[in-house]
């Protein structure tokens, strides 16, 4: 029988690592319950800092000493929601260090800079490449494994003496010579690399495999970990750059925000103002505003006769309602022109004869090309003195004319005329839609099985009777794909009116003043954007409403192949 | 290498690269401060001297200024960067980085706005005279007037009355002369551009010639305009573009304004502001001798075909570029009130967040000088803002066009200045104005319908 001694210089198991590390995590989130209490304390009695930012930041460091306090907890009762809990706060608190380190250590800005010193660079960069070329050129050295060896070290050699001088001329000692000084200038730098530094050792310790079988941790843990942390660039990204800035934006529209000023909370002034109207009756059809309607307030948005008696509707914002008006004819008008269309060219382009696919390109072109040439390109062509389209309509008329056949040249001004203004425009976002359109249909009717045209035939159904009876309801989620995606583009037109309308997007007689250029001019040229944000609330609940309709005649039609 | 390997050797090389990037702005520091602080240990021989270099040192510090303007053209881009650099190498301690503004599609006030909000506008930029008033009531500004008032060689009078108007407004006091928002870049006035071939072909009276003899007037100006619009279906008389600078020609010129005496309400229903409105309204619908109202009429003319393009002096390269025919410019014809036109402008600001205030009023003034002016007036698109000869004679020498006086002439005859909105919203103003006047001058609108309406919505855009 042997008896076992305990050597004092024995390295520590891994299962005392693991342990350490549980003593380690315990005190690190005790200390982050803390942190996290007193963050959101100071951060409440901020005087110069605004609500929102307050509620933001209070709820997150509450949050982080929420969710600390629990990992701390089970931690301690050894169950894997404590690891689990530990690793997603470390891992979180871990980018939000990094970043926060980068953006103290100016990393953001000099990326810029690193770009005009990147070129100086790109020489021994290339090297690089050679040397790791070389470096893998050993196999024609076959059987001469001391060649190999000389060709791997030499190869390696030039790549990271190429790497050395490559950091050195693209500014190394710039870089480096700023850290120090850094930390030096301010306490934050330091604050957020040791955090960085504490929260990435924590992920790390945490996820080794002896603490996990601390913790019991079965593979249904290890694949959900794995999985959310492969979610989550695309889930923070969701949340930091989508979620977060609409959950704004709808507190923003309850302020009078400027953009330059601290917002002050005025419950739901701006909605009552775009939605404020009233409704006067007239003594007569041509009765004069002024005389019935509060003119400090309301301008004259609309007039009507019904059973007789006149009315006047004011309106606190008449460009809004105008901008509506607009929005809702462009797409009435502009959703038809791109769809209609696009469901017929599809047909066209679905046929085998050769050459179509030089046509399927052609037609998808103008989705591809940028909205800012085409409307340029458009601008010249609507030119009412010298454009192309008024020339074509001239040369056609003057055949008319010399045939015998007197028509006067309409010289249509295109852009220049509230009448003629939208439908330009119009004519312009349909004709770059249809493209986009016509692909989408067209995989639509290569997915509609062949046997039924068969059977169609065989039931002696003409071609037009296929198309009726058996394309166009088989094509129906298609449509509602693409007259959904459409309205949804159509409700929010705004760079193509922006281009071009030229000086004056909002178009003679605000005739292409639409909601999202209305919230534009608001938003960034008046900076009124609280008053905007409100805008932008009232056009989503707008679309979700449009969408909403379009699922339920969606449903109640529920035309597919499956089904 | 195998591949663990290499993946090492990447990663750390990505992330010594972040660390480069950490010294971005330490890697722009510009050579000049390098042969500086040379420069300066190797004059410090003696032991004062050499005592005295920390303090020196500090006062050597290089300071970067940013600075932008809205130039129109590749050519004024590359004059502007020209002064920008003849600048960097005569003002002691500032390096300058010259930033272009504007594009196709983006509007140069909304980015600027957008930066100003963002802490990341630069530290000089111009902005339209329209503006002052919303960037200063703002705090987007800087008011200059205590570094102007310890600067000996600097003095409000050197620069044209109606733009230093604005430019020292208080509007907590409502006088002018207390502070100082920024210095004029330019001045320009409004002429007509003349086609003299298609003037020629249509015989009638050279307007340059009657504008000598004290006879262009508004009826003077329908007779030329109609004899021109004569020569063909695609011939125009006259033409303008569609923004307040045209309209308000007529209106001023028949003696009314946007806006009452005291500009703190609207003036668009007076009697002679609805005159003016009215004869350009009979410009468009009865003599119909004009390229319709709201076309470009840019495009046209330099096609050769109108007659008289009224546009301000930025025209003038556009015209020398792309104009294929001979072509001059006068003055705009006097109103039933006399001469009039508009003293257009902008000026030079400084961030009111500017980290180096001092360093950035030494630049609005470096920019200001005659000699400054005179270079970019040699470019032929700006009318230099200091009331200097040497300034003016530059931009005289620039031609075609001949008649390069016009402009001038514009300036000395009861020009209208453009200015801001101290009283209300410029933006606001505009944008109920525009769309109504338009409404007039395309026939779809009475006067007396625009009469009746145009102030009641107007006069919300003044603050209450």
């Amino acid at each position: 029988m042997t008896t076992a001694t305990v050597d004092p210089q024995k390295a520590p198991s891994s299962e005392d690592r693991a342990a350490l590390w549980l003593r380690l995590a315990t005190i690190w989130h005790a200390f982050l319950v803390v942190a996290g209490l007193a963050g959101a304390f100071i951060v409440w009695q901020g005087a110069d800092t605004a609500v929102w930012q307050k509620a933001v930041f209070g709820v997150l460091l509450l949050g982080l000493a929420g969710v600390s306090g629990t990992a701390v907890f089970h931690i301690n009762q050894r169950r894997s929601r404590g690891r689990n809990l530990s690793l997603a706060v470390n891992y979180l608190g871990f980018l939000f260090a990094l970043v926060g380190s980068m953006h103290q250590l100016n990393m953001f800005v000099g990326l810029d800079s690193l770009a005009d010193t990147f070129a100086r660079g790109l020489p021994f960069l290339a090297l690089i490449f050679v040397g790791l070329w070389l470096g893998s050129q050993t196999e024609r050295f076959e059987g001469d494994l001391i060649r190999q060896q000389q060709v791997r070290q030499v190869g390696r050699a030039i790549a990271i003496l190429a790497g050395i001088i490559f950091l050195f001329a693209v500014g190394l000692l710039d870089g480096l010579a700023t850290v120090p000084s850094a930390l030096l200038e301010g306490w934050e730098t330091a604050v957020f690399l040791s955090a960085t530094v504490f929260f990435g050792l924590m992920v790390w310790g945490m996820w080794q495999q002896p603490v996990a079988d601390i913790f019991r941790a079965t593979n249904a843990d290890s694949e959900m970990l794995n999985g959310y942390l492969f979610l989550s660039p695309n889930l923070l990204g969701f949340l930091i750059f989508f979620a977060g800035p609409l959950i704004l934006s709808l507190y923003v529209s309850f302020t009078d925000s400027d953009a330059f000023s601290t917002p002050n909370f005025i419950g739901l002034e701006n909605y009552a103002e775009i939605f404020n109207l009233d409704l006067e009756p007239l003594a007569s059809a041509d009765q004069l505003a002024s005389e019935v309607l509060d003119v400090t307030q309301y301008d004259e948005l609309n007039r009507f006769t019904i059973f007789g008696q006149s009315y006047i509707i004011g309106a606190q914002d008449r460009l809004f309602w105008t901008a509506l008006g607009n929005t809702l004819q462009f797409v009435l008008l502009a959703v038809p022109l791109s769809v209609i269309p696009a469901l017929f060219l599809a047909n066209l382009l679905n046929s085998k004869v050769p050459g179509m696919r030089f046509f399927r390109a052609i037609y998808f072109l103008p989705s591809v090309a940028a909205v800012v040439g085409i409307a340029l390109v458009w601008q010249w062509l609507y030119n009412a003195t010298i454009g192309y389209i008024n020339y074509g309509i001239t040369l056609v008329i003057d055949l008319f004319n010399t045939i015998g056949l007197p028509l006067t040249d309409p010289q249509i001004r295109w852009l220049s005329e509230g009448n003629t203004a939208l439908l330009a425009v119009i004519i312009m976002a349909a004709w770059q839609w249809i493209g986009f359109n016509t692909v989408l249909f067209l995989a639509g009717l290569q997915n509609i099985p062949r046997a039924l045209y068969e059977a169609a035939t065989v039931d002696g159904a003409t071609p037009r009777q296929q198309f009726w009876k058996v394309t166009l309801p088989l094509l129906g989620p298609t449509t509602f794909f693409v007259v959904t995606t459409t309205v949804i583009q159509a409700m929010q037109v705004f760079e193509q009116v922006f281009i071009i309308m030229g000086t004056n997007p909002a178009g003679p007689s605000n005739s292409t003043l639409t909601i999202v250029l209305y919230l534009y001019q608001k938003g960034f040229q008046r900076f009124e954007q609280g008053y905007a944000s409100a805008i932008a609330w009232v056009l989503f609940l707008l679309i979700f409403a449009a969408t909403l309709v379009q699922f339920q005649r969606q449903r109640t039609s529920g035309s597919s192949y499956e089904s | 290498m195998n591949l663990k390997r290499f993946w090492l050797f990447l990663i750390a090389l990505l992330a010594m690269a972040l660390l480069v990037a950490c010294g971005g702005d330490a890697a722009e520091e510009p050579a000049d401060e390098a042969a500086d602080t040379a420069d300066t240990t190797e004059a410090a021989d003696t032991t004062e001297e050499v005592a005295e270099e920390p303090a020196a040192e500090e006062e050597m510090a290089e300071v970067q200024l940013r600075w932008r303007t809205r130039p129109d053209n590749q050519a004024e881009i590359d004059v502007y960067q020209s002064v920008s650099n003849d600048l960097d190498a005569s003002l002691d301690n500032i390096t300058l980085v010259y930033e272009p503004g504007g594009s196709e599609s983006s509007s140069y006030q909304d980015v600027l706005k957008t930066e100003l909000a963002a802490g990341t506008a630069p530290d000089v930029f111009w902005i339209p005279g329209t503006d002052i008033a919303d960037f200063a009531t703002r705090g987007l500004i800087l008011d200059m007037r205590d570094l102007a008032d310890a600067t000996d060689s600097y003095s409000d009078a050197d620069f044209y009355p109606g733009p230093m108007f604005h430019l020292t407004f208080n509007p907590e006091t409502g006088n002018t002369g207390e502070t100082l928002w920024g210095l004029p870049r330019d001045v320009s006035t409004f002429a007509l551009y003349l086609n003299l071939d298609l003037l020629a072909e249509s015989g009638a009276p050279d307007p340059r010639e009657l504008a000598a003899n004290g006879e262009w007037n508004w009826d003077s100006f329908i007779e030329v305009a109609t004899a021109i619009n004569a020569l063909g279906d695609d011939i125009y008389g006259y033409g303008q573009n569609a923004w307040w600078g045209p309209y308000g020609y007529w209106i001023n010129a028949a003696g009314g304004s946007f806006y009452n005496d005291d500009r703190t309400a609207c003036g668009l229903d007076t009697a002679e502001a609805l005159a003016g409105l009215e004869f350009e309204q009979r410009i468009y619908q009865e003599f119909n001798v004009a390229v319709p109202y709201g076309e470009d009429s840019e495009p046209p003319f330099l096609a050769g075909k109108v007659g008289m393009f009224q546009n301000g002096r930025w025209a003038t390269p556009g015209a020398r570029a792309s104009a294929n025919f001979n072509w001059d410019v006068v003055e705009l014809p006097d109103g039933p009130a006399g001469p009039s036109n508009w003293l257009f402008w902008g000026a030079y600001v400084v961030n009111a967040n500017t980290e180096h205030p001092e360093e950035a009023w030494a630049l609005v003034q470096a920019l200001t000088t005659a000699d400054t002016q005179g270079k970019i007036a040699e470019l032929g698109a700006n009318v230099p803002s200091r009331v200097s000869q040497d300034a003016l004679d530059a931009f005289l020498t620039f031609s075609p066009p001949a008649n390069n006086q016009a402009f001038l002439n514009g300036l000395a005859r009861n020009p209208a200045t453009e200015g801001p909105l101290w009283a209300g919203s410029w933006p606001e103003f505009d944008a109920v104005m525009g769309p109504a006047v338009t409404a007039v001058l395309n026939g779809e609108t009475s006067i007396d319908d625009f009469a009746a309406t145009i102030c009641n919505e107007a006069n919300r855009t003044f603050n209450q």
